[in-house]
């Protein structure tokens, strides 16, 4: 007997690679998408700052406008973007 | 002294020649003029009263040992109806010629009875004449046989036979026989028996008899005639409304007879008789009662039926609705209707999507039945509790949303509620169409719920609330955009699309993403494709993924698989791939779920399969090494022992594996000819083991395939009934599918056969109880 695989179609999940489970600022998965999305993923992804911490990219930005000084809502620290 | 006594002698004569009645006797030649004498006589003697009273006596004696006897001697049991019909005809005949000869003798009576001047009351009435009419009554009642009622049955019959014939018109005419008297034609007795009947019942009323000795008899024969009739004309379609036929024809042929009855002969009652006139339309309103009463339970019998092929048999249920209001039968008609319901819908035997027709017939039925809904929710309640426990009845509603094509009301249903929700909605504004609640309604239910509720929500509320049935969707939906290799994601979101108008937008939200991942799939596997770093990997099979976000799908049961070395690497080069596409997001593989394109070859045959990752790693394995144990296996796949044996069942149904001693399963060799798969019925096969098993013909136990086909009711019961003992099963077995001849099944042999299942955990026995193992 012969057996020839011709295609395999898995099935996975795909997730964020951070070092926290949840949105600091809207606290929701980072797998899901923050409250102003519906979508996940691509539509609502996550940007590190150089202090390290990550968000949903809409969370930080409106987190930003809000304040009057530019800081990291966890560590308080300048926030920066960090294109890793 | 002497003197005297000849004396008294002849006065006596004289006084009996005038009432012979005093030797019982009736007939007398005594004149007016005669009997001026006799009563001066007696009122010369002073003995009025005494004279009358002992003649009272007499009348009463011969009445009682003479007319009453002759008329009920009659009354024998005769089967013959023309017989009957005689012997009425003459008992009434005899007896009002026997009472008319009474008529001289009452004369005198009352002139006697006026000298009397005591005012005494002559059984009960002041006139002689109207005490003895009363006296006759109740001397003949007082004798009433037992079978009196079946030659007046006869004698009314017949009549109505000749009557009916005539308002019918029949369509025999050419026929040689009479259908009114059944005699041919040349000696056709209508003329005669109508004579007849007009002639007696004159008689009777003027005996003022009619209504005592026939009112009893004629009502229970009308209402035989009633229901006899409803029968005829209502039987098999529910497409024509009958009750206009049925009003006219108690109008028509019933009341003219019946009038014709009381007024001797004339087809209307004496404008001046009121007592005539309430006599008929009392009758009549008791008639009408009766009509509509009968009419109702027939149809209520039949209404299972009428709604299952509504709307064509709209008029039947126009009908019903009609009579509803005339009749006290809406209790009768909850409680029948649930019965019949329960019997033939709720059991293991019917298909879950069969119910949901009947009860989607059911709702529409009864909604235009009944606009309140309130017989609906009664009568529906034990079907929605039925159908909540069935495990297949939201899959079976959201395929049946889903279906396309025609004859899939729920699709249609679905339809017309998004175009409905385009329009304009001003429901609200109706208060001038609203009407109160039947009085049977739960004051517990919102009667704007009752009365809105549509269709589909009558179906998800089936299932307890809309999130719950929005889940069962979301499951129903995950499982088959997993399962199938081919999705039709258009037809998909098509159908969200309905959905989302049907249930809000929020509610399938997660849906919407699930499918949205299916679709990013297909771009993402196209783009991986190209990667230069999988490319060579690729040109062996092609690897693709379905990418899920996990926190918009149903959660998964975690089964752990370890797939061979070789698609292992494949996989994470995938991965690796991906990683790359999509900066800072990586791949968890479900290494249970997916599917498998393999090819077979054995000998000379070829086999083309869609498996799944399990049982393409099991036969895989076979390839490498023909001889495995259930051990060796576990140690190599990291599946459970019992999952295994379960699940290597698929491979053993295709002939490519057997075991050839308990726990030790070998590779069929090419040259064996027991491989009994033939390619072309292979080709489309989608591996999933629980919807190949009843493909699964063992050899070596024949019988057991013979009762493979009880399989599913046995499933059935035991989703429904959670466990049962064997003989359980055995009895609800023989009541829903050992009815076909040639399917016998011994307690015996079923215990074997469901101890089969138990070995290949398709069962689970416990404490002698069998029951679905927990999945
Ligand atoms: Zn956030
Ligand atoms: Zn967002
Ligand atoms: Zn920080």
């Amino acid at each position: 007997m012969k057996v020839t695989v011709k295609s395999w179609t898995g099935v996975a999940t795909w997730r964020w690679v951070a070092n926290d489970d949840n949105c600091g600022i809207c606290r929701m998965p980072f797998d899901s998408c923050c409250p102003d999305c519906k979508l996940p993923g691509d539509d609502c992804p996550l940007v590190w700052g150089a202090c390290s911490h990550c968000f949903h990219i809409h969370c930080i930005v409106k987190w930003l406008h809000s304040q009057p000084q530019q800081q990291c809502p966890m560590c308080r620290q300048d926030w920066k973007f960090n294109n890793k | 002294m002497a003197q005297k006594i000849d004396d008294l002698k002849v006065y006596w004569n004289k006084i009996t020649y005038a009432f012979p009645i005093l030797n019982d006797a009736i007939f007398s030649d005594c004149s007016n003029t005669e009997y001026e004498e006799v009563q001066q006589l007696i009122s010369g003697l002073g003995i009025e009263i005494k004279i009358r009273d002992l003649i009272l006596v007499h009348i009463e004696k011969y009445l009682r040992q003479h007319v009453a006897p002759n008329f009920w001697a009659k009354f024998s049991k005769v089967d013959e109806e023309i017989k009957g019909f005689q012997l009425f005809k003459s008992a009434v005949t005899d007896l009002y010629e026997a009472v008319s000869s009474f008529s001289p003798i009452l004369c005198r009576l009352t002139i006697l009875n006026n000298n009397c001047n005591d005012n005494k009351p002559i059984y009960g009435e002041k006139d002689v004449i109207l005490g003895f009419k009363q006296l006759v009554r109740a001397t003949l009642l007082s004798q009433l046989p037992l079978n009196f009622h079946i030659i007046i049955n006869h004698f009314y019959k017949v009549s109505f036979n000749v009557f009916d014939n005539e308002y019918e018109n029949s369509e025999m005419a050419e026929d040689v026989m009479c259908s009114g008297c059944l005699n041919e034609y040349s000696d056709c007795n209508c003329a005669y028996i109508v004579k007849v009947f007009h002639d007696t019942n004159r008689k009777l009323m003027d005996l003022q008899l009619l209504e005592r000795l026939t009112g009893q008899v004629l009502t229970n024969f009308i209402q035989m005639r009633i229901e006899s009739h409803i029968q005829k004309i209502c039987t098999g379609t529910f497409d024509i409304s009958h009750i206009g036929f049925l009003e006219n024809w108690l109008d028509t042929t019933l009341m003219t007879w019946l009038t014709r009855i009381y007024c001797a002969g004339s087809s209307k009652p004496p404008p001046d008789d009121k007592n005539i006139q309430n006599a008929i339309s009392k009758f009549k309103q008791k008639l009408s009662y009766f009509l509509y009463h009968s009419y109702t339970k027939l149809r209520i019998d039949q209404l299972f039926n009428i709604i299952i092929e509504y709307p064509d048999s709209q008029p039947a249920i126009d009908d019903i609705k009609l009579c509803l209001d005339k009749t006290d039968l809406r209790p009768t008609l909850c409680k029948k209707l649930q019965n019949a319901l329960e019997t033939r819908l709720l059991h293991p035997g019917v298909n879950t999507p069969d119910i949901l027709t009947a009860y989607i017939s059911t709702i529409r039925a009864l909604r235009h039945l009944d606009p309140s809904g309130v017989i609906l929710e009664a009568v529906t309640k034990p079907v929605r509790n039925y159908l909540r426990n069935r495990e297949d009845t939201v899959r079976s509603v959201v395929s049946s949303l889903t279906e396309e094509g025609a004859g899939s009301e729920l699709a249609e249903e679905l339809a017309k509620f998004a175009a409905e929700a385009d329009g304009d909605n001003d429901k609200d504004d109706a208060w001038d169409e609203w009407n109160p609640d039947p009085v049977d309604a739960d004051p517990k239910v919102d009667s704007n719920d009752r009365r809105a509720s549509d269709i589909i929500s009558m179906l998800v509320n089936v299932y307890g609330s809309k999130e719950l049935f929005v889940n069962e969707y979301r499951t129903l939906l995950a499982d088959r955009l997993l399962a199938q290799s081919v999705i039709n994601t258009e037809k998909e979101i098509r159908y969200l699309e309905l959905l989302k108008l049907r249930f809000g937008e929020s509610q399938l939200h997660f849906c919407e993403v699930m499918l949205k991942d299916i679709l990013d799939s297909k771009r993402i596997n196209a783009l991986i494709h190209q990667d230069k770093s999988i490319e060579e990997l690729n040109k062996k099979f092609t690897s693709n993924a379905m990418i899920l976000s996990a926190q918009f799908w149903p959660p998964f049961k975690d089964e752990s698989l370890e797939l061979p070395e070789e698609i292992k690497q494949h996989l994470e080069a995938y991965t690796k791939s991906f990683e790359a596409l999509k900066g800072n997001r990586t791949l968890s593989w479900k290494p249970h779920l997916g599917n498998v394109n393999i090819e077979i070859e054995i000998g000379t045959k070829k086999l083309d399969l869609t498996v799944s990752p399990f049982n393409a790693t099991l036969i895989m394995h076979f390839q490498n090494k023909p001889e495995w144990t259930i051990d060796e296996l576990h140690q190599a796949m990291k599946v459970p022992v019992t999952i295994l044996r379960r699940k290597i069942t698929y491979w053993q149904s295709m002939g490519l594996i057997t075991e050839k001693s308990t726990d030790f399963f070998v590779l069929v060799d090419s040259s064996d000819s027991k491989t009994n798969v033939q390619t072309s019925q292979v080709q489309d096969m989608i591996c999933e083991d629980e919807e190949t098993e009843s493909v699964m013909t063992s050899a070596q136990d024949q019988r057991e395939g013979e009762l493979q086909v009880f399989w599913s009711y046995i499933v059935g019961m035991l989703t429904n009934l959670d466990s049962l003992p064997l003989d359980r099963i055995h009895q609800m077995l023989k009541m829903f599918a050992l009815q076909t001849p040639g399917t016998e099944c011994s307690i015996q042999e079923l215990r074997q056969f469901l101890d089969t299942k138990v070995r290949t955990h398709q069962l689970v026995l416990q404490g002698g109880m069998y029951k679905l193992p927990k999945t």
